[in-house]
C-alpha cells in the first residue's frame, strides 16, 4: 500500500480514537463535577446553640454533653422561649395526592366529584378547623427525596437525588430525629421507604411495599388494620401514617380513574377517624396536631417524577386547634413549599429546627401564641438560616452588618447578595427590637404596627435567604464548565478529523483501484439529508419542547432517511430494468459480494424485490412503533396502541408477549440454518436458545399467574437461571465461533469465483465467525429484553429486532446502492428511534424501575442499575450488536486484490467505520447538548427538562461506548485466532 | 431525442406557473381568510377543485411526444396519475408520522391530492409510462446539467413542494398550543411555500440554461 496518501494506518486510527475518547470522558466528569454539585450539607443535629446568635468566624458550635431526653426538651423550652403548641403528632401522608383534590385550584373549589369524595375533610376546611397549603414540591417528584425534604427541609443536590433509587438509612439533621431526641415515641406505618430512612427510630412500625403498583386496596388495609389499635395506645407521641393506595391508583388509570372517588372516600374516612380519636381526648391536656400531607402530586396520566405544576403541587393541611378561626376563606390558593413543613413542625413541638433547613415556618399555624412568642419563632428561624448562610458564605457575619449599618449608614441599594442579606438581617432584628421595646406602650395600635413591622422584616429576609440557598445548589464554576466543553470539542474535532482522513484516503485509494466508482464522487441525497438531519437535530436540542418530544424527532429524521433509500431503490431498479447492459455486467459484480443472508444465486427480480420489500418493511414497522407509545411529556395523554392494550385483556398482551419470544427463537434457527451447521457447537448454542426462551416463556406464565402475591420465588429463580445460562452460552459463542468454521473447505473453493480462492477462504472464516457472534448476541439480547421489559413493549423490541434484520439483507443484497458510512448511521438512528419506542422519554419518570429487580433476590444497588440501563438501552444496543452481523457482510466489500489481504486490512475494513460513526454521531449530540446545556443553565426548565435529558445524553453516551467495545473486542479477537489458524495450516502445508 | 418539440420559452413557463398560482389563490379567495386553519377539510378541497383542472390541462399541452399522443389522453393520464400519486404521498405522510384516525381521514385524501397535483400529476400529464423521464425526475442530477425546460417545470417545483411540507412539519409536536399546528394545516402551508419556491427556481434555471446555450451557440 502506498504509504504518504493512503489512509491512515489501522494503528494510528485506533490510537486517536482512543485519545478522543478519553478526552471525552474527561470532559464529562468535568463538567458533571462542575454543573451538578454535590450540595455541601451541615454535618451533626442542631442542638442548644441554635437559641443564641451565632459568633462570627466560626460556623459550627461548640460541643454539649449529650443530655437525657427528659432534661434536654425542658432546657429546649427554656432556650426558646416559646412554649409548644402540640405534644403529639399524626403525620399522614398520602402518596401522590395532588393538593388540587382538597384545595381546588386558583382560588375555587375543587369539582363536585371531588367535594363529595372528601364530605369531612371539606368540613373541615369550611369549618375552618383546618388550614391547607399547595405545598410546591422541588423535582424530581419522587417519593424517597420528597419525604426527605419533609423532614428536614432541605433540596438535595440534583444528582444526589436523582440516582437515588437506592434508600440508605438517613444521616442529616431532621424533624424525625430531633423529636426522638427529646424522648418522643414514635409509630409508623405504611410506606417502607420510611423504615429504610430511619431504620431504629421507630417503636413500632408495619412497613408496607409500594413494589406492586398494581395492588390498590391491600396497601392500605395493611395500614388501616393497626388504626383502631394505635389510636386507642396512647403510648405514642408521633404517629406516622404513610397510604400509597392512591399513588396506585393514578399509577392505573390516571387522575380521572373510576377508583379515585373511592379512594378518596376512604382517605377522608380515614381523617375523620383519626381526628374523632384525637380530638375526643378532651380530658386529656395532650394536645395533638393532625397533619395531611402528600410527597407530591400526579400529571394527568397518573405519573409523577418531572416538575410540572400537577406533579409538584402537593398538599399540606393542618388540623389542630392552633388554626382554627372564626373567619376563613378556605379555597383560597395558599402557596407554600414542601420544605417549610419542618421548620414549622420543630417549631410547634419545640425543637431546634434542623440544620440545613432552607423552610420558613408557616405562621398561621402559630395563632394561639402571644405577638411575642410569634416574633420569637421568626428569630429562631432566622438565627437557622443565619448558621446555613455563614456555612455557605463564610465572609458572612452578622455584627459586620449591624456595625456597618450603625456606621456610615445604610447601603439603600446593596449590591452584592451578602449586602442584601445583610440589610434584610439586621432590618429584622431592629425591628423586632423595637417592637420589643413598645411591647408595654399603652396604645395597642402601636404595638400592634411595630410587631407588624418585624414579622414584614422577617418574612422578607427568610423569603429571600430560602430562595438564594435554594439556588445555592445551582451555582456552577463557570470556567471549569467552559473548559470541559472545550475538552469534548477537542475530541469532536479529533474524531470528525479522523473520519475526514479516512474518507480522504479511501477516495485517493478508490481513484487508483476502481476506475469505475469515480462516477459515485458527487454527494447522494441521503449523505446531505444525513448531514443536515444531524444539524436540525442539535438545533432542536436548543428548545425544551423539542428535548420533551424528541420521539418525533428521531422517528421523523428516520423515517425519512429511509423514505430516500425507497425512492433511491425505485430509482435503481428502474435504471437496471432500462438499461439490461448493466444489469448483465453489475450480476458478476454481485456474484463477488455474496452473504449467506440472502442467498448468491437469486436471480434480479427477486432481489429488487427483496430490497424493495426490507425497505417497505422497515418504513411500516416504524410507524407502528411511532404508535405503540405517545411518549413525550405535552401530548402524552393522546391514545396509543399501547394505552388500548393496556385497556384490553391482558391474556392479549400475554399472547403478543409470546408471539415475539416464538418469532425471536424461530429468526435464530433460520439464521443458523443458513450457515448450514455440520457442528455440534452451533446446536449446542441453538438449543441453550431454545432453552432460553421457554425460560422466557415460562417466566411470563408465572408472573401472569402471581400478579396479586408478593412472594415471588418462582419468577427470581427463572430469571436467575436464564441469566446464567444466557451469559455461559454467550460466552462460548464469543469463544469459539472462529474455531468451528473450516479455514480451507470444499465450499469456499467453490464460491472464490477463480479470481482468488484464498481471500474467499479467509474472508469466509471471518464472515461465518461475524455472523454467528453477532446473530448469538442480538438473539440473546432480544430475549433478555423480552424477559426485562414491560409486557407491553414485547411487540415493538421484536419490530426492532426485525428492523435490524431487514436493515441488514437491505443493505447486502446491494453494498453500493448507499455508501458504507450512510448504512451505519441508519442503523444508529433506527436504534435511536426505536429507544422512544420502547416508550422511553427524556423524563426520569419513564425509566422502568420494576423491571430492575426481575431476577434479583437481595437488593443490590449496582445489579438494578445495570438491568435499568440495559432495559432503558435496549435499542441502541441491539443496533450495535446489529452491527457485529452488519461487518460480517461489509468486510467482503471492495477487498479484491490481494495485497490488501492483510489481517489488519480486513479488520480495518470491517470495524474502522462501524466504531468510529457511532462514536462520532454519539459525540456530536453529547458535545452540542453540552453547549446548550451550558447557554441554559439559568433557563426555567434547566433542573426539569434539560438536566434529566442529560444524564440520559450521558448514559447514551456510556451505551455507545459499550456498543462499540463489544463490536471492536469481537472482530479482533475473531481476526486474530483466525490469523493464528491461517498461519499454522500454512505451515503444516509447506 | 424528443425535447426540441416540446420546447418551452421562459416567458411559457411563467405563464404556466402562473395560471398554477392562479389556481391557487382562487381557491384562497373563495374558501376566505383562515378557512385553511379553520375547516382544513374545506379549504383543502377547494385548492383541489380549482387546481386539478388547470395542472392538468396545463401539463397535457406540455405532453413530450405531441405527435403520438393526443391532449385527451394525456388528460387522462394525468387524470389516472392523481388518485396514484395521492396514494404515494399518503403513505410518505403516514410512514412519517401523520395521523391515522378517522377523523383525519377526510384532511389526509384532499392534502394527498393536493400533493399529487404538485408533484406526480404534471409528470405524469407529460412522460407517461416513460421510465428514463420518470427516473430523471426523481434524481437530483437533472439540476447539474442542462435538460429540457419542461423538466425543471416539473421537477423545481415538485422538489419544493415536498421539501416544504417536510420542513413545515417540525413545529407540529411543539406545545404552542395554536391551531395551525395541526394536521395538515401547516405542512399544507410548508408544501404551497415549497411549491412557490420551487417555481421561481424553476423560471431561474431556465433563464440561466436558456442563456447557456445561446451563449453556447454563440461561440
Ligand atoms: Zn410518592
Ligand atoms: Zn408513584
Amino acid at each position: 500500500m502506498a504509504a504518504a496518501a493512503s489512509p491512515p494506518t489501522g494503528a494510528a486510527v485506533a490510537g486517536w480514537t482512543m485519545v478522543s475518547v478519553l478526552l471525552q470522558v474527561v470532559g464529562l466528569c468535568m463538567f458533571l463535577y462542575g454543573f451538578f454539585p454535590v450540595k455541601p450539607t451541615l454535618p451533626g443535629f442542631s442542638g442548644v446553640e441554635s437559641y443564641r446568635m451565632p459568633s462570627c468566624g466560626s460556623a459550627g458550635g461548640g460541643e454539649e454533653p449529650a443530655l437525657p431526653p427528659d432534661q434536654l426538651r425542658s432546657l429546649y423550652r427554656e432556650l426558646s422561649e416559646v412554649p409548644p403548641v402540640y405534644d403529639r403528632l399524626v403525620l399522614m401522608v398520602i402518596d401522590g395526592l395532588p393538593a388540587e383534590f382538597v384545595l381546588g385550584r386558583d382560588g375555587k373549589p375543587p369539582s363536585k366529584e371531588m367535594l363529595e369524595s372528601m364530605p369531612y375533610t371539606q368540613s373541615l376546611l369550611t369549618g375552618c378547623k383546618a388550614a391547607g397549603y399547595h405545598a410546591k414540591a422541588a423535582p424530581p417528584t419522587v417519593t424517597m427525596p420528597r419525604l426527605k425534604a419533609m423532614v428536614s427541609g432541605a433540596i438535595g443536590g440534583f444528582l444526589d437525588v436523582a440516582f437515588n433509587f437506592n434508600t440508605q438509612a438517613f444521616l442529616d439533621d431532621n424533624l424525625l430525629d430531633q423529636l426522638h431526641m427529646i424522648g418522643y415515641k414514635l409509630v409508623m406505618l405504611g410506606d417502607e421507604t420510611w423504615i429504610k430512612l430511619f431504620p431504629t427510630l421507630f417503636c413500632r412500625q408495619d412497613g408496607v411495599s409500594s413494589f406492586y403498583v398494581k395492588d390498590t386496596v391491600e396497601v392500605d388495609f395493611n395500614v388501616s388494620r393497626h388504626l383502631e389499635h394505635e389510636l386507642a395506645a396512647k403510648d405514642w407521641n408521633v404517629l406516622v401514617l404513610h397510604y400509597l393506595g392512591l399513588d396506585h391508583v393514578g399509577h392505573i388509570g390516571g387522575r380521572q380513574s373510576v377508583l379515585m372517588p373511592q379512594k378518596l372516600k376512604e382517605m377522608d374516612d380515614v381523617i375523620r377517624r383519626v381526628h374523632n380519636a384525637v380530638s375526643n381526648l378532651q380530658d386529656n391536656l395532650d394536645k395533638t396536631l393532625l397533619v395531611v400531607v402528600s410527597d407530591h402530586g400526579m400529571t394527568e396520566g397518573g405519573n409523577h417524577g418531572g416538575s410540572s405544576c400537577e406533579e409538584t403541587d402537593s398538599l399540606a393541611l393542618f388540623i389542630g386547634h392552633s388554626v382554627e378561626s372564626s373567619y376563613c376563606s378556605p379555597y383560597d390558593q395558599n402557596e407554600a413549599l414542601q420544605v417549610d413543613l419542618a421548620p414549622t413542625l420543630s417549631l410547634l413541638f419545640g425543637t431546634p429546627i434542623p440544620k440545613n433547613n432552607i423552610g420558613v415556618l408557616l405562621p398561621e399555624l402559630f395563632n394561639s401564641l402571644t405577638d411575642d412568642q410569634k416574633l420569637r419563632t421568626f428569630e429562631l428561624n432566622s438565627l437557622q438560616f443565619l448558621r446555613l448562610l455563614q456555612a455557605q458564605l463564610p465572609a458572612f457575619c452578622i455584627e459586620d452588618c449591624i456595625d456597618s449599618k450603625n456606621g456610615l449608614g445604610i447601603d439603600i441599594f446593596p449590591g452584592s447578595v451578602e449586602k442584601k442579606l445583610c440589610h434584610l438581617l439586621s432590618e429584622a432584628f431592629d425591628s423586632h427590637h423595637s417592637s420589643r421595646l413598645h411591647q408595654r406602650s399603652n396604645f395597642k395600635s402601636i404595638e400592634a404596627g411595630y410587631y407588624g413591622n418585624a414579622v414584614n422584616a422577617y418574612n422578607e429576609f427568610l423569603r429571600y435567604a430560602s430562595e438564594w440557598l435554594s439556588h445555592r445548589a445551582t451555582n456552577k464554576p463557570f470556567y471549569l464548565l467552559v473548559s470541559a466543553i472545550s475538552l469534548m470539542i477537542i475530541s469532536c474535532l479529533f474524531l470528525m478529523g479522523i473520519v475526514y482522513c479516512l474518507f480522504k484516503g479511501k477516495s485517493l485509494s478508490q481513484v487508483e483501484h476502481h476506475s469505475e466508482w469515480n462516477l459515485d464522487k458527487h454527494w447522494h441525497l441521503d449523505e446531505v439529508f444525513i448531514i443536515m438531519g444531524i444539524f436540525l437535530y442539535v438545533i432542536s436540542l436548543g428548545s425544551s419542547s423539542f428535548v420533551e418530544e424528541e420521539q418525533y424527532t428521531w422517528h421523523y429524521l428516520t423515517s425519512t432517511l429511509y423514505l430516500i433509500f425507497l425512492i433511491k431503490t425505485t430509482q435503481s431498479v428502474l435504471k437496471e430494468s432500462n438499461s439490461a447492459a448493466v444489469g448483465t455486467e453489475r450480476n458478476v459484480f454481485y456474484a463477488n459480494n455474496c452473504s449467506y443472508v440472502t442467498s448468491c444465486k437469486l436471480i434480479p427480480s427477486k432481489r429488487d424485490g427483496y430490497k424493495l420489500c426490507t425497505v417497505l418493511f422497515i418504513l411500516i414497522s416504524g410507524r407502528i412503533i411511532r404508535a405503540w407509545h405517545q411518549g413525550g411529556v405535552n401530548w402524552v395523554h393522546f391514545s396509543d396502541i399501547s394505552k388500548s392494550l393496556a385497556q384490553a385483556d391482558s391474556s392479549i398482551v400475554k399472547a403478543l408477549q409470546l408471539i415475539s419470544v416464538l418469532a425471536v427463537v424461530l429468526l435464530y434457527s433460520v439464521s443458523l440454518l443458513l450457515l448450514r451447521p455440520r457442528k455440534m457447537n452451533i446446536l449446542i448454542v441453538w438449543l441453550s436458545h431454545l432453552f432460553c426462551g421457554i425460560l422466557v416463556v415460562l417466566h411470563i406464565w408465572q408472573s401472569q399467574i402471581n400478579t396479586s402475591l408478593p412472594a415471588e420465588h418462582s419468577t427470581t429463580s427463572i430469571a436467575q437461571i436464564f441469566f446464567v445460562i444466557t451469559s455461559i452460552s454467550v460466552t462460548f459463542t464469543f469463544v469459539a465461533s472462529p474455531w468451528i468454521f473450516p479455514i480451507h473447505s470444499m465450499e469456499a473453493e467453490s464460491t472464490s469465483s477463480g479470481s482468488n480462492p484464498k481471500t474467499a477462504i479467509h474472508l469466509q472464516g471471518i464472515n461465518h465467525s461475524m455472523f454467528l457472534t453477532g446473530i448469538t448476541y442480538a438473539a440473546f439480547w432480544c430475549l433478555l429484553q423480552l424477559l426485562l421489559q414491560q409486557p407491553i413493549n414485547a411487540i415493538p423490541l421484536l419490530l426492532i429486532f426485525l428492523q435490524m434484520i431487514s436493515s441488514i439483507i437491505h443493505f447486502s443484497t446491494d453494498t453500493s446502492l448507499h455508501k458504507k458510512w450512510v448504512q451505519i448511521v441508519a442503523m444508529q438512528f433506527l436504534g435511536l428511534s426505536g429507544h422512544f419506542g420502547l416508550g422511553n422519554t427524556n423524563s426520569l419518570a419513564s425509566i422502568d424501575v420494576a423491571g430492575a429487580f426481575i431476577g434479583i433476590s437481595s437488593y443490590s444497588t449496582v445489579l438494578s442499575g445495570i438491568l435499568m440501563f440495559i432495559i432503558t438501552y435496549g435499542s441502541p444496543l441491539l443496533l450495535y450488536l446489529g452491527m457485529v452481523v452488519y461487518s460480517s457482510i461489509i468486510s467482503s466489500d471492495g477487498i479484491s486484490t490481494t495485497e490488501q489481504l492483510k489481517w489488519s486490512c480486513i479488520l480495518d475494513k470491517m470495524i474502522t467505520l462501524p466504531c468510529l460513526l457511532p462514536l462520532l454521531v454519539n459525540s456530536i449530540a453529547l458535545t452540542s447538548y453540552t453547549i446548550v446545556l451550558l447557554f441554559m443553565r439559568n433557563h426555567l426548565f434547566v433542573w426539569s427538562v434539560f438536566s434529566p435529558k442529560y444524564l440520559y445524553v450521558c448514559a447514551a453516551t456510556v451505551c455507545t461506548y459499550a456498543g462499540v467495545f463489544v463490536l471492536a473486542v469481537t472482530a479482533v479477537y475473531i481476526v486474530i485466532v483466525l490469523s493464528f489458524r491461517m498461519r499454522n495450516y500454512r505451515d503444516k502445508s509447506i | 431525442m424528443v425535447d426540441e418539440a416540446t420546447q418551452v420559452s421562459a416567458f411559457g413557463a411563467a405563464a404556466v406557473h402562473a395560471l398554477c398560482i392562479t389556481g391557487l389563490t382562487a381557491a384562497d379567495c373563495f374558501s376566505g381568510r383562515g378557512a385553511l386553519v379553520s375547516d382544513p377539510a374545506h379549504a383543502l378541497r377547494l385548492l383541489v377543485v380549482f387546481e386539478a383542472p388547470l395542472v392538468i390541462a396545463v401539463f397535457s399541452l406540455l405532453r413530450r411526444d405531441p405527435k403520438r399522443c393526443s391532449f385527451l389522453k394525456a388528460a387522462a393520464r394525468g387524470l389516472l396519475g392523481l388518485p396514484v400519486g395521492a396514494l404515494l404521498n399518503a403513505f410518505g405522510a403516514i410512514v412519517l408520522g401523520a395521523p391515522v384516525g378517522i377523523k383525519y381521514w377526510t384532511a389526509t385524501t384532499y392534502w394527498s391530492l393536493l400533493m399529487s397535483l404538485f408533484t406526480f400529476v404534471p409528470a405524469a400529464c407529460v412522460f407517461g409510462a416513460s421510465k428514463v423521464n420518470w427516473q430523471n425526475v426523481l434524481s437530483h442530477s437533472n439540476y447539474c446539467r442542462p435538460t429540457n425546460a419542461v423538466d425543471y417545470m416539473i421537477s423545481a417545483p415538485a422538489h419544493g413542494a415536498v421539501i416544504g411540507a417536510w420542513l413545515g412539519a417540525w413545529p407540529m409536536p411543539l406545545d404552542w398550543e395554536r391551531t395551525w399546528q395541526e394536521w395538515p394545516i401547516c405542512v399544507t402551508y410548508g408544501s404551497v411555500a415549497g411549491y412557490l419556491i420551487g417555481m421561481a427556481i424553476s423560471l431561474l434555471l431556465i433563464v440561466v440554461t436558456r442563456k447557456r446555450r445561446d451563449r453556447a451557440k454563440a461561440d
